[in-house]
């Protein structure tokens, strides 16, 4: 690919990107939100048509008028969000569009079904069955299934956009055993990924975005420092900054208290208490129940047994609006379909829950309420500075920020924090964590669940650490590393094999 | 692991290259950037709608210049808008909530005959209107509660609704047209009653589009329809009832069903079992080719109001230039298709991203 | 309504009990107002005095099953109020009559029960003649005879004896009517408000309406529009035709439940520069041709009337016996009613008729 360009109304996406991929490797593409990646990929994928430059596939130069005909050339993609189709099979899912079909209408099923389980065992997944409906899938059997899907079609480059982010660190490395074969085979591979430890284990060359630009192209992947790859990606020094903690834990009153807490078959009884301007991690692997504790605690999901009080003061089971109205919010795991509204602005995202404070007998005050909603978001350095944007043209980044301004704006007393930077690029989660730290340091409680351990540890006070459903440890985040966490995460379950989750970020 | 090295304001500090700091909070407001993504798309929306319109009268004033183009035959259009108008205003809030209403023409046959029944009658203006009203608030109680509280799914607890409303229609009036007798109602309709030459029907119609309005973008009332239609779960998660939302909007669809049904006894001076026939897919259509999302999380009433407008002029350039309802029906059905189209294209070209 | 859970009680009791006792209280008062009994009930008497039947006697016992379709149309109530009068007034008839459908399965659910019943005779006014054919072709075969009321079964096989209306003749009659009106009246310009488009005899009604005309050199039909058969559509469709027409002279308008609405367009366009003739025989049409004042004149009848002559017809083959005043031993297998115009000077021969 040659000198793109692409061009939306207002924006310009893409601004003569140059990217070239060579047979049997494995080429990363880097970026923060917005910088360009996904219409790249689309371009790509024949999903988007560029505005200028050129496309040259082995040596032609082609025009990618659609999905199909990309697909046809032996381009595949895999998208981040899951693009499969909940009530058909495994196997009618991997061979959706292209059907074996007898007497050209007639969908041969066994056939699918065998060269699904074909596919399957080549992916090392002989365990999924190509007849059960895809909604019955774990989000990492999904991936698979997307996987294959391309690999179903005469494939020689498979575009893979964040691929490891719903994953474990087992299924990561069965992922990253695929990717090298398939490279074996003499495909190309184009990933995408926000974790920079992973290009090194994988990737052959980096070709770094910013901006609708092309910054670096071609950097050897493993060879090249961290410092020089974030450097490019944010145009700053640094890479993973954590706000330095008050020196003592802070000795506030309990804003959030918990007791016996417990939903069966989700998490045993569980007490915790986070005091104001105290932030503490929940730290456990996927399905430890870290996120169903947050939503028990919110009265989104309703508890067997327990209390949760907030300034003292026992909260109605199972209402979000007692959680809310006591002072409580929540910072949902999947932010674009739990907690915001996408077609509207950031000021109706982010006065939502206080919207009867900027109106009189049910009258929105609109000057007032954009006012406020402006200087929560402004406190909270959003960008654009613009209440009137609409949230879904926001990076990641700064859509988790209209959420805490949300909250902010109504003025509670205890955050909960979901996996508050998923799908957040290296650049802004500092920020994010600077954001979080200092509305730590205003007053508020702060329980933080992440899947990522050095997230949690760097910026919780106190960590829980969470094995199936239990807390195992309790100690201070200074008094842990990741070694420790992972080792009290994983006992009990198959030794890992060594390989870190993270790659520590080297000190400036 | 590596501990926090810089300092806490390391976003914030200016770095070469990278992005502007951010204006600190408090300063005084930048002027104020007046892109409105939202307000544009609706406003594109209409303004197609508004050249479909325009059209219309083109080739109403080019094909009956005499009897398209005078002040009685905008009151003829408005005032048969104004029944189906009334009923689109109600139906645009509960699509707009994600929600479906196909009980509204059920609801006007049953709220009309109810309201002219003898007996009913014998209380007169009032019996009649406070009927009506009352018994389009109940239909629209029984649909939110099964919705909102009984979990129904929203087009099953209507379509109940449509067929159970209907048979209690037919029950009451035994197939028989109830004429009503009472002046007061009936001199409502005629051109006496005309204020500054508009009929008290377009009135009517008119207050309710404008509360309509109003209530949808200025209200507490409104947003929280939008975000349980936009996002059920946020809504839900940043603490909005969204069942009590969602029973207040079938009870609204059901009070301007009610107002509906008055308006159309005045009009028709009648209660009859088949009223509002269908009503329900034209209020639904006319809210679509407005520009109001049938997924819900977004609304115009500006827009179904132009729709409804859009179809009652057609109705009435076929009726004046006598072509037979079967191809009235292929015109309507081809200008769904046309309208949706074109704002498809003004929509995407003003809007994509 | 009842399975409201804590959540809408809890906090909100107040209001909610405040909202249900108005509820309550509007309900209790809507409940009296579904009553639809005049005040002072003078009865909607059908069915025609002094009919000829074979003779009125007792004789042998008959049991006669009557099926029909919904009666959603104050047409189709009428059909079942005189079938339902006409029979009491045989003591030695008993009528078996089927909750009315517009469902074909159903309707011929209901027909295959009668004849399981073994009822003397049948009495089908099909919702869809064509569809039911096999079930009349059944009974018959059953040695059921069948009277086949207005609407035709699609072989003669499948009835013993057809009454109904005369749809062409319905049209043939209002045309002629205008049309002697009109005679004298050079360029005179005449409106149909037709009924449903899409059944066959708005077809027929049509054709004969226009080949009457046809006799009327001087008469020209401006235009026509179909609505609904119901009063919202009348109003609607004859509002629209009233402005393209701002002159004519005579209207012809298919059914008086359409003309409620047709009329009351017309009361608020506020003209009265034409005649207006109606149709089917409504009561409130007949009182208004009575009373002279307004713009309807005659109404064309499509007379439900039929309903009684089908039980006398049922009865006299129940009975095996002919029908008196004609030569004939047997009684005919198809009898055509005419469709009479009621003006002013008969209408009070035909009031009894009148339907609501």
């Amino acid at each position: 690919m040659s000198g793109i360009t692409k061009s939306f109304p207002g924006v310009r996406a893409l601004d003569g990107v140059d990217l070239d991929v060579l047979a049997g490797e494995v080429h990363c593409l880097l970026g923060q939100n917005g910088a360009g990646k996904s219409t790249l990929i689309k371009v790509l994928a024949g999903a988007h048509q560029p505005d200028g430059g050129a496309i040259t596939w082995r040596g032609d130069q082609v025009r990618l008028k659609s999905p199909m005909a990309a697909m046809r050339l032996g381009i595949a993609t895999i998208y981040q969000e899951l693009d499969l189709v909940r009530g058909l099979s495994v196997a009618e899912n991997v061979f959706l569009g292209h059907e074996p079909t007898a007497a050209g209408f007639v969908v041969r099923g066994r056939t699918a079904r065998t060269a699904t389980a074909a596919l399957l065992r080549r992916l090392g997944h002989p365990e999924i069955d190509p007849g059960r409906p895809v909604g019955e899938l774990s989000a990492a059997q999904a991936q698979i299934v997307s996987m294959a899907r391309a690999l179903s079609h005469d494939v020689r480059l498979i575009v893979m956009d964040e691929p490891s982010a719903a994953l474990d660190p087992d299924e990561t490395d069965n992922l990253f055993r695929i990717v090298a074969d398939l490279t074996a085979d003499g495909v190309a591979v184009v990933y995408i990924s926000h974790r920079l430890e992973e290009i090194r284990r994988i990737g052959d060359r980096v070709t770094v975005l910013k901006d609708g630009r092309a910054v670096a192209g071609g950097l050897p992947a493993k060879s090249t420092p961290t410092r020089d790859v974030v450097a490019l990606m944010t145009g700053r020094d640094v890479a993973y900054v954590f706000p330095p903690r008050p020196p003592l834990p802070p000795r506030g009153q309990p804003a959030l208290t918990v007791q016996g807490l417990t939903r069966r078959g989700e998490f045993e009884p569980l007490d915790l208490e986070v005091r104001a301007g105290e932030i503490v991690g929940l730290a456990g692997l996927v399905g430890s129940g870290r996120s169903e504790i947050l939503e028990t605690v919110y009265g989104a999901r309703k508890a067997d047994a327990g209390t949760v009080r907030v300034a003292g003061r026992a909260l109605r089971p199972g209402s979000v609006r007692a959680a809310v109205r006591a002072g409580l919010g929540l910072a949902p795991e999947e932010r674009k379909a739990q907690g915001l509204l996408m077609l509207e602005s950031v000021t109706s995202n982010v006065s939502v829950s206080a919207l009867s404070r900027y109106a009189r007998a049910g009258w929105i005050d609109r000057s007032a309420e954009r006012a406020a909603a402006r200087a929560a978001t402004r406190e909270l350095s959003l960008r654009p500075d613009n209440p009137d944007a609409r949230i879904r043209t926001l990076s990641g980044g700064n859509q988790q920020k209209a959420v805490l301004a949300r909250w902010l704006l109504r003025g509670c007393r205890v955050l909960l924090l979901d996996e508050p930077t998923r799908g957040v690029d290296v650049g802004a989660r500092a920020e994010l964590y600077a954001v979080i730290r200092r509305l730590a340091d205003d007053g508020l409680a702060v329980l933080l669940v992440s899947s990522e351990v050095p997230e949690v540890l760097g910026l919780a006070d106190r960590v829980l650490v969470l094995r199936e459903g239990r807390v195992v440890h309790t100690a201070p985040a200074r008094e842990l590393d990741e070694h420790r966490v992972l080792d009290l995460v994983m006992e009990g379950s198959p030794a890992t094999k060594g390989s870190p989750v993270w790659e520590g970020s080297p000190t400036p | 692991m590596t501990q926090p090295a810089s300092p806490a304001g390391a976003a914030d500090a200016p770095v070469p290259g990278g992005p502007p700091p951010p204006a600190p909070a408090g300063r005084k407001e930048a002027p104020a950037t007046t892109r409105r993504p939202l307000g544009l798309r609706a406003d594109v929306r209409n303004l197609s709608l508004l050249a479909v319109l325009a059209v219309l009268v083109a080739v109403g004033g080019f094909t009956r210049p005499e009897q398209f183009l005078d002040t009685a035959n905008l009151q003829l259009v408005l005032t048969q808008a104004s029944v189906i108008g009334v009923v689109t205003v109600g139906m645009t809030f509960v699509i707009t909530s994600g929600g479906i209403d196909l009980s509204v023409g059920a609801i006007v046959a049953l709220a009309s005959v109810w309201a002219t029944t003898l007996a009913t009658q014998e209380y007169g203006f009032a019996g009649i209107l406070f009927t009506a009203v009352v018994v389009g608030l109940g239909c629209g109680l029984v649909n939110g509660l099964l919705i909102a509280y009984g979990g129904m799914v929203p087009f099953i607890a209507t379509l109940a609704m449509l067929a159970s409303a209907r048979g209690l229609a037919l029950q009451i009036t035994e197939g028989r047209t109830q004429i009503v007798t009472v002046d007061a109602v009936l001199d409502l309709g005629v051109p006496d009653a005309y204020v500054l030459g508009i009929p008290p029907l377009v009135l009517v119609f008119a207050a309710v589009t404008a509360v309509g309005w109003l209530l949808l973008n200025r209200t507490v009332f409104g947003r929280r329809t939008v975000a349980v239609g936009g996002n059920p779960e946020a809504a839900r998660l940043a603490g909005i009832d969204v069942r009590r939302q969602r029973l207040y909007l079938y009870l609204l669809s059901g009070l301007c069903c009610g107002i509906a049904a008055f308006l159309l006894i005045v009009l028709a001076g009648s209660g009859q079992n088949t009223n509002g026939n269908l009503y329900e897919l034209d209020a639904i259509a006319a809210a679509i080719i407005g520009g109001t999302l049938l997924s819900g999380g977004r609304g115009t009433i500006t827009g179904s109001v132009l729709g409804v407008l859009v179809f009652t002029t057609i109705t009435n350039i076929f009726a004046l230039n006598n072509l037979q309802s079967d191809v009235q029906q292929i015109a309507k059905g081809a200008i769904i298709v046309a309208a949706v189209l074109v704002q498809h294209r003004t929509a995407r070209g003003a809007t994509e991203h | 309504m009842s399975d409201v859970t804590p959540e809408a009680g809890g906090r909100t009791s107040r209001r909610g009990m405040l909202f249900g006792a108005a509820a309550v209280s509007a309900g209790a008062l809507l409940t009296a107002c579904t009553s639809n009994e005049p005040k002072n009930s003078a009865g909607s008497a059908p069915a025609a005095s002094g009919a000829q039947a074979a003779d009125d006697k007792p004789g042998t016992p008959v049991t006669i099953g009557f099926a029909g379709p919904q009666a959603d149309h104050g047409w189709l109530n009428a059909i079942n109020e005189n079938a339902k009068e006409r029979a009491s007034r045989y003591s030695e008839v008993t009528l078996e009559i089927t909750e009315g459908s517009n469902d074909t399965a159903a309707q011929i659910g209901q027909i295959q029960t009668l004849i399981n019943k073994k009822v003397d005779v049948l009495v089908v006014l099909p919702a869809d003649g064509k569809a039911l054919t096999q079930v009349g072709l059944q009974a018959m075969k059953a040695g059921i005879p069948v009277v086949n009321l207005d609407r035709v079964f699609a072989s003669p096989q499948a009835y013993r004896c057809w009454i109904g209306g005369d749809n062409y003749g319905m049209g043939l009659n209002a045309g002629r009517y205008i049309g002697e009106q009109l005679k004298d009246k050079p360029d005179a310009k005449v409106v149909e408000l037709a009924g449903l488009d899409n059944l066959e005899l708005t077809k027929q009604r049509s054709q004969g309406f226009d080949d009457a005309l046809k006799n009327y050199p001087n008469i020209t039909k401006v235009a026509r529009q179909a609505a609904e058969f119901t009063v919202e559509s009348g109003q609607a469709k004859m509002a629209q035709l009233l402005q393209a027409q701002k002159q004519f002279d005579a209207l012809w308008n298919h059914d008086d439940d359409q003309g409620v609405g047709a009329l009351r367009a017309i009361e608020q366009a506020g003209r009265d520069d034409f005649l207006m003739v109606g149709g089917a025989g409504a009561r409130s049409a007949m009182d208004a041709i009575k009373s002279g004042r307004g713009v309807l004149k005659a109404t064309v009848l499509y007379p439900p009337t039929m309903a009684a002559s089908a039980i006398d017809l049922a009865r006299a083959l129940g009975q095996k016996k002919g029908v008196g005043g004609l030569a004939e031993m047997e009684i005919p297998s198809s009898i055509t009613l005419y469709s009479a115009v009621v003006t002013k000077d008969n209408v009070d021969d035909y009031l009894p008729t009148g339907f609501n």
